[in-house]
């Protein structure tokens, strides 16, 4: 009978809607890439996470105020025999989340090159987020935090030190990058709020034919 | 979204083709349903029916929108519609589309959309039909070219059309299936729905708020009156009003053209009798001919107040007339959908089946298309009905009425209502409720008067002017008429609720809402699939040349659902694994705690031994192995290969005075690199010794051997004959003479390039018929490549010399010969050339050679060949 469109929205706007990203992670190897994204989805942390051989994949709801972002995660290998498959992975997110691990200088260092390599090969309209995890061993702290915000503030990445151990700014971040994601129409573009198969033939046709703009 | 803001939005993402019709339609999948945009699309031409998903129900941006399928509108293409297989509202339209194997069904809600739709499939197949030559649907193939959808039948996944799938990587396409199996978007959003549904009462209350509903029967008059007194007669000001006319104005103008300055005249009346108690605001007004309604609401409750809608329907000459009828309002309050109908139903005293039938007309016809899905009067929670009914008192004589009614002795006379009766027997007004009525009939008066109609016809006093209600948790407060209004011959009659809407609690939904997410995420998670390998490092230890060497890969599905795995290939890789890996089977099905064994192999073969001996490649390979819907698990091979003669250019052999492996690696792709320079023959042999090695073997042991290079040799005796020669020895060179000859001919076929390259080919074939300018061409040949031919010729006809013996002739060898002298270029995997083609090919390679194994040609003798 009455009622079968469910409940609304407090405001009496119908209800919210659902954008749907995907979203990668990369950073050199064990910087913490898949324990942010366990925390965040699971919830847990383990001290000795297995390394990530391959891309493992996941999904996560965020709930903004007017929309609800679903996230397809694609948690990447870090180590550097698989650099060369990181683009089947990149190519067509709409997020990126590159990590480096504070207390290692090295892989700050690596994760320049990473944000480089995104603004060259991923989609334009990419939103790019720095990660400077393990953000709990201050005491063995390499990259200093004004430096890496210096950095971020000059490519335009949001910035945060997260610690996927205490759980610091990990859902923080990843909220961050939901509300910069494009949600309206006035942002078009190749990839975004595209469904993966349609991306895949941004290479081939162009961007204004391959995707329903 | 309506049709046209749909269709204009979907032609907006397809810049060079003309978006035909739209609709949004439910894909049927069993008994799942999700949302889909259906489009017909065309171009030159042609046209094609397309199922779009959209990232956001309704799509707001052409972003939003992608195409999941393609389903060219061609010969193959059939459709139907299924009107007999009702739901249970008898209102859905079942849409079937077929082209060879696929079948794919919707469902829609019948509308002027939906027809509008139809129509333009039908159109697009008898366009098909009518165009006589073939028609153009190149234009699809810039969509994705892997569309796969489930068959509503049997559920087995099939290509939508053989046209769109043919593109020619369409195998390989790399990432068509990654986390594909995740919820769709438009199922989760279902599911979210009816999660959050189930949970209503943890996040929903409900508060009582006051509604006036009125109604008068104004007889065409003007508003000299003041209605406070029907209005406001109340001490608190109600939260909604909702107040209804009918015979606003009875003028010839006002029914032919619907047009009134009455309108505005009562409704500023109506201003101004609204209680003072408060500040109101107005929703909405619908007027039909003389049929008005207007929804106030107090202004500090407008917030609560959205998808305000109105509709008319006309039941009066012809049954569409606007005499008679109904108007409505509706909308929701808060999280209550309200409905508000004002009728005027058929007159005349004994006409209550018309009247019965003007009911179910509104009430079937009334809708509010708006609304996505359009909504009627029934899918509302609360439905307030008011108006002129029309029902009379009959079968009682009009004297002992009005008797009785000024007397107050209301409830003989109802005995006689029609409408009471008509609603006992549930012929009308099923499900609504009235209040008991207390007050006097309502009709007829003298205008100006209480006093009853004093006409001839002489009439019983009725109770036309009604209100009913219809829904849960509403209570009526009043129900009266208001006798001190006298302009018209009826009497306004008004009625008070309290009803209880259901209002969200934002922060309890927000709550509840991202719980159910997240349980959500936690099924979805749980269920991706889940496999493990044992080992993600497959290591070979020594490759040799030819010799195949397999380890066997075990993956085990250690998740809650099948697992579809299947190598899949690398971003601009043309193949899933190099050319000297094979694996068996590179997709399968894994169920929960099944294992599948993977076979990988490898084999260097003739194919890829030039690429590995001249470092241009190394027995390294990262294998992707993906779960479709799922993760990617890297499996890394490697070995380490053994670097052979068997694959390395005839130049760089003849420069090598050692056996290749005293050779270092390095100085070998030093001398591949440079194989050019050697072309002069300086310094290096005249043909390679592991040429000479072989055919002075033959030529010493071999002449005589029947069907020599017809008969095989063994495998075992290659592979000693290959490290013979890889290693060098003082023994003499093993096995027999049939495995040397096939070594001999292995050798030739794993050079890079064959011995007249590959550039050369096609002029060797247009002279094949001319020896003296097929002896041009192997003059123009490189220092060793010439005498590496003219040495293999003449050692062939040393061969023919003793056909007595070995049983061999001149067109057995020089189709053999013309095979390795001019091999063609390999093909990618599984790609085949027409056959036919490929037999005169061959042909004229073999009367190429034929020349040469049949005459003398000491012309092209070069003088360094020792025999």
């Amino acid at each position: 009978m009455a009622n079968k469109a469910g409940p609304q929205r407090p405001n009496g706007t119908a209800q919210a809607k659902i954008c749907q990203f995907k979203l990668v992670l990369l950073g050199e190897s064990a910087v913490g890439k898949s324990s942010l994204v366990l925390r965040f989805v699971k919830g847990q942390f383990h001290e000795y996470q297995e390394s990530t051989i391959g891309a493992a994949f996941l999904t996560q709801t965020v709930c903004l105020d007017d929309t609800t972002v679903k996230f397809e995660i694609w948690d990447t290998a870090g180590q550097e025999r698989y650099h060369s498959l990181a683009p089947m992975y990149y190519r067509g997110a709409q997020a990126a989340i590159v990590v480096y691990d504070v207390t290692n200088q090295d892989t700050f260092g690596r994760a320049k090159t990473w944000v480089k390599e995104l603004q060259r090969q991923a989609s334009p309209n990419i939103v790019i987020a720095l990660a400077g995890n393990k953000a709990d061993l201050a005491n063995k702290r390499c990259v200093e935090y004004e430096e890496a915000q210096a950095y971020a503030e000059e490519n335009g990445l949001l910035f945060m030190e997260t610690s996927a151990k205490t759980g610091t700014n990990v859902n923080e971040i990843f909220l961050a990058i939901a509300k910069k994601l494009p949600k309206s129409e006035t942002i078009g573009g190749s990839g975004s709020g595209q469904g993966r198969r349609l991306v895949e033939s941004d290479t081939t046709a162009k961007t204004s034919t391959s995707c329903c703009k | 979204m309506g049709s046209v803001d749909l269709l204009s939005l979907v032609q907006s993402g397809f810049t060079g083709e003309t978006v035909l019709a739209c609709l949004e339609v439910s894909k049927m999948q069993g008994w799942v349903r999700t949302t889909r945009y259906l489009a017909i699309i065309s171009k030159s031409g042609s046209s094609a029916f397309f199922v779009l998903t959209s990232t956001r129900v309704p799509p707001i941006s052409p972003a939003d929108v992608s195409v999941e399928g393609i389903v060219p509108i061609d010969s193959n293409f059939k459709f139907e519609l299924d009107t007999e297989t009702q739901h249970e509202d008898g209102h859905d339209l079942y849409l079937s589309v077929s082209s060879n194997k696929s079948k794919l069904l919707f469902e829609m809600m019948p509308s002027s959309k939906s027809n509008a739709f139809v129509g333009e499939l039908y159109k697009a197949v008898d366009n098909v039909v009518r165009k006589s030559g073939p028609l153009e649907y190149n234009w699809l193939n810039r969509y994705p070219p892997v569309i796969r959808h489930d068959c509503s039948d049997n559920g087995l996944k099939e290509e939508v059309q053989d046209s769109v799938v043919d593109s020619p990587d369409s195998l390989s396409l790399p990432r068509e299936s990654i986390a594909k199996g995740s919820t769709p978007i438009a199922a989760r959003e279902s599911v979210i729905r009816y999660m959050m549904s189930k949970k209503e009462d943890q996040y929903m209350y409900k508060q009582s708020f006051r509604i006036f509903v009125g109604t008068w029967n104004v007889n065409g008059q003007s508003p000299t009156a003041d209605l406070t007194e029907w209005l406001s007669c109340d001490v608190d000001p109600p939260d909604i009003y909702a107040i209804g006319f009918q015979e606003l104005d009875l003028s010839t103008e006002a029914f032919l053209f619907n047009d009134t300055p009455r309108e505005n005249e009562w409704y500023k009346a109506v201003v101004s009798g609204l209680h003072n108690g408060a500040k109101y605001t107005r929703v909405k007004l619908v007027r039909l001919v003389g049929m008005m309604l207007v929804v106030f609401v107090q202004e500090k409750l407008r917030q609560y107040v959205t998808g305000v809608a109105c509709d008319t329907v006309g039941t009066g000459i012809m049954g569409k007339m606007g005499n008679k009828g109904g108007v409505g309002v509706r909308l929701d309050f808060h999280s209550t959908s309200i409905c508000f109908v004002n009728a005027h139903l058929a007159a005349h005293v004994e006409e209550y089946e018309r009247r019965n039938q003007d009911y179910r007309d509104i009430y079937s016809r009334m809708c509010f298309s708006s609304h996505h899905p359009p909504k009627t009067i029934k899918d509302h929670d609360h439905i307030y009905w008011l108006g002129d009914l029309n029902y009379r008192i009959t079968e009682i004589d009009p004297k002992y009425v009005k008797d009785c009614v000024e007397r107050d002795s209301f409830q003989k006379v109802l005995e006689y209502d029609q409408l009471i009766k008509q609603c006992r027997a549930q012929t009308v007004f099923v499900g609504f409720k009235e209040g008991s009525i207390t007050f006097k009939p309502t009709y007829k008066y003298d205008t100006g008067t209480d006093n009853w109609d004093s006409s001839e016809k002489n009439r019983a006093p009725a109770w036309c002017d009604r209100i009913l209600w219809k829904g849960e948790s509403i209570e009526q407060i009043e129900y009266r008429s208001h006798p001190f209004l006298k302009i018209s011959d009826h009497k306004p009659v008004s009625s008070l609720f309290d009803a209880k809407v259901r209002i969200i609690d934002a922060v309890k939904y927000r709550k509840i809402h991202e719980e159910v997410m997240k349980k959500l995420d936690k099924l979805e998670n749980e269920f991706l699939p889940q496999v493990t390998v044992e080992t993600t490092e497959i290591t070979f230890d020594t490759v040799q040349f030819l010799v195949p060497q397999s380890k066997n890969l075990i993956i085990a599905n250690t998740g809650q659902v099948p697992v579809k795995f299947e190598f899949i290939k690398k971003l601009d890789d043309p193949y899933y694994c190099k050319d000297w890996l094979n694996i068996e089977p590179y997709l399968g099905d894994v169920i929960p705690g099944e294992k599948c064994e993977v076979k990988v192999e490898v084999r260097v073969d003739k194919k890829s031994a030039y690429k590995l001996n001249s470092g241009q490649d190394q027995l390294y390979d990262i294998l992707v192995l993906h779960l479709e819907g799922g993760k990617d698990i890297f499996i890394t091979v490697s070995g380490n290969y053994e670097r052979s003669c068997f694959g390395t250019s005839l130049e760089t052999l003849a420069s090598i005075k050692e056996p290749i492996r005293e050779i270092s690696l390095g100085s070998i792709i030093d001398k591949e690199k440079k194989k050019d320079s050697f072309s002069s023959g300086e310094g290096t042999y005249a043909v390679p010794k592991e040429v000479w090695f072989l055919v002075d073997h033959l030529y010493r042991h071999g002449t005589k051997a029947k069907h020599l290079f017809v008969q095989p040799g063994l495998h075992s005796e290659i592979y000693d004959i290959r490290d013979w020669l890889d290693n060098g020895s003082q023994e003499s060179l093993p096995g027999s003479v049939y495995s040397v000859a096939e070594a001999l001919l292995l050798l030739f076929e794993s050079c890079p390039e064959p011995v007249i390259p590959y550039e050369m080919h096609t002029a060797c074939l247009n002279c094949a018929s001319n020896f003296m300018q097929c002896k041009q061409i192997i003059q123009g040949l490189t220092y060793h490549r010439k005498n590496v031919f003219i040495y293999l010729c003449s050692f062939l006809r040393e061969l023919l010399s003793h056909s007595d013996d070995n049983g061999l002739d001149t067109k057995t060898l020089a189709a053999l010969f013309g095979g390795i002298f001019m091999r063609d270029k390999p093909v990618p995997r599984d790609v085949s050339k027409p056959r036919s083609s490929q037999q005169q090919l061959d042909r004229k390679k073999s009367i190429f050679i034929y020349h040469f194994l049949v005459n003398d040609y000491p012309d092209l003798l070069p003088p360094l060949v020792s025999s």
